[in-house]
């Protein structure tokens, strides 16, 4: 464990060396998602000059909502997008050879080799609103609400890199992974909804298939109104079991792994 | 030590007819091809030894490194390398064991080449004391020292390579997978990539496998020779017992009106052959002389080694 800590200390080193010698892009990208919160936020602000409630949530409650998403959403393309995104290039280029033989896993490697510094910021700009939602709520709460949010939001970032990870993994049969990365962008709008408004077969594919629900909304939801113990069971299960395909389809993927020719 | 026992590997591939019909086709019905990538070979390779594995695109000899290295796994068949199965993927094994190809890196491309081997040295779990020792030695023989601070993307071809070797070697393995090494290089940084390879080989004695297209390499480097052809070791033994073995044909090199072309024929019936060749072509040119290892080796993987 320790050695794989000191092993991400050295990831985040050469991603900050190498992210300061593209200054403008470093620039650019932190506007570009500045102007994606911005958007986010005013989307839900102009919807409440319409209705006071949204899924239940009355506008202040719906601010830390959608603080959860944007940090868990800002976590993610910090530590782990940029790998995903060229995971396929490194299946069909044969570049995973490298990973295999070195001892170290190397779902840990491919999961976590690029530590976005571009994108830092935004965890930083993500966090600042966060703090700012849940400072101006202004229904009294506990610390151990405030703990339970941050906890079931660290493990709802764990629930989408399985999934985004299980949606690219078919690369390994089908070469191109498009299909199911854009299944995951159209779907994966759900994360940014109330699980309220979900029902039927709807609910049951937002909460347990491809559990986006469990991100953020029932984070917010403990925070706000708190869960019962069968949420929290259900929660648990969906993230222990998801934990369990990814491990196991990997095992499968690298069974399957035939590298590309020389 | 590495034992390989009927190891044997099938790819499964789609195949696809040219244009949008053939596109078309391919969604509603694949056609699935099997490849014989290895059949049912056998091998054995003792610690300090060196062999050169050789044979045309497509032989097989990626495939096999690309097994014992633990990258892919064999279809069918045993192997173990250092007492372990190779595609198991033991830490242990991984440890002990290293990989280079000359066609793709394996260092931080936008870094120094410095970098990269910190990394590998948590990697490793390489000591301090041991991992200094290790950089110096490296960069020393392959006379690198320079380039070390250098942003690998910066560097030319043959100092790459030269870290690429420094990288893959920084663990002290006790089995090395060299695939081409030496491809891409010009003539200096592939004899200076040689010299490097023998002097370790000397000092270090690890299990080495050599794949390469340059005789050069294979001359210098590998007492021991296996040759593939689709798949098949056609030969495996010593360059010189090839030489003696084959050391009583003659190579004819004949220009006629029409084409130059050059045979092999038995010492026994070279006057006959001769003779042959003069009656019914008109001969311009003439030139009969030993074969080149080269050319030994190209007829035995070009039409193996019975059929010659």
């Amino acid at each position: 464990m320790k050695r794989y800590f000191r092993l991400y200390l050295h990831f985040l080193q050469f991603s900050f060396s190498k992210a300061m010698e593209f200054r403008l892009d470093f620039t650019f990208r932190i506007i570009m998602d500045f102007i994606y919160y911005v958007v986010n936020i005013l989307l839900f602000k102009v919807l409440f000059l319409h209705t006071n409630l949204i899924g239940g949530w009355t506008e202040e409650q719906m601010m830390i909502f959608i603080a959860s998403y944007l940090l868990v959403d800002a976590i993610n393309m910090t530590i782990v997008a940029t790998n995903l995104w060229w995971f396929p290039a490194y299946i069909n280029r044969g570049d995973l050879d490298y990973y295999l033989i070195r001892p170290v896993s190397p779902l840990f490697f491919l999961s976590l080799r690029e530590f976005s510094a571009n994108s830092f910021m935004n965890v930083v700009l993500a966090g600042t609103f966060f703090i700012y939602s849940i400072a101006s709520y202004s229904e009294p709460f506990t610390l151990f609400q405030l703990m339970g949010l941050f906890a079931l939001l660290i493990n709802g970032f764990f629930i989408y890199y399985c999934i985004q990870m299980l949606m690219v993994i078919p690369v390994f049969w089908t070469q191109s992974p498009r299909g199911f990365i854009d299944l995951f962008y159209s779907l994966g709008i759900a994360m940014e909804r109330p699980d309220r408004i979900f029902k039927g077969w709807l609910r049951v594919l937002f909460t347990v298939i491809l559990p986006f629900a469990l991100i953020a909304s029932y984070p917010a939801k403990f925070f706000i109104e708190g869960l019962e113990a069968i949420d929290l069971l259900h929660i648990a299960s969906v993230s222990i079991g998801l934990g369990l395909l990814l491990f196991f389809i990997w095992k499968k993927a690298l069974r399957s792994y035939s590298s590309a020719s020389s | 030590m590495i034992k390989v026992t009927n190891l044997s590997k099938t790819f499964i591939s789609h195949t696809k007819e040219p244009g949008l019909k053939g596109s078309l086709k391919a969604l509603i019905k694949r056609e699935k091809k099997s490849k014989l990538a290895l059949k049912s070979v056998d091998l054995e390779i003792q610690q300090g030894e060196i062999i050169g594995l050789i044979g045309a695109n497509g032989a097989g000899k990626t495939t096999l490194v690309k097994i014992l290295s633990g990258i892919v796994h064999p279809t069918s068949g045993e192997a173990t390398v250092l007492g372990f199965k190779p595609w198991e993927r033991h830490n242990e094994y991984r440890r002990q064991m290293s990989l280079i190809m000359g066609q793709k890196a394996q260092v931080w491309w936008d870094l120094p080449a410095m970098d990269s081997f910190i990394l590998l040295k948590e990697i490793y779990q390489i000591p301090e004391k041991i991992f200094t020792d290790n950089v110096e030695f490296l960069a020393e023989t392959l006379m690198v020292k320079n380039h070390l601070t250098t942003q690998v993307r910066k560097l030319s071809l043959g100092e790459r390579m030269k870290i690429e070797l420094m990288a893959a070697l920084l663990h002290r393995p006790k089995v090395i997978f060299l695939d081409e090494p030496t491809i891409g290089l010009d003539l200096s940084a592939q004899r200076a990539v040689r010299e490097f390879i023998k002097s370790y080989q000397k000092e270090f004695k690890p299990i080495t496998i050599l794949t390469s297209h340059y005789m050069e390499d294979i001359k210098e480097l590998c007492p021991r020779i296996v040759i593939m052809k689709e798949g098949e070791f056609v030969y495996d033994g010593t360059l010189s017992q090839i030489q003696r073995l084959l050391g009583e044909e003659k190579s004819l090199s004949v220009t006629t009106k029409e084409k130059k072309f050059t045979i092999s024929v038995p010492r026994s019936e070279l006057s006959k052959k001769t003779a042959e060749l003069f009656s019914t072509n008109e001969v311009l040119d003439l030139n009969i002389q030993d074969p080149s290892i080269e050319d030994i080796i190209e007829s035995i993987m070009r039409n193996g080694m019975t059929n010659r």
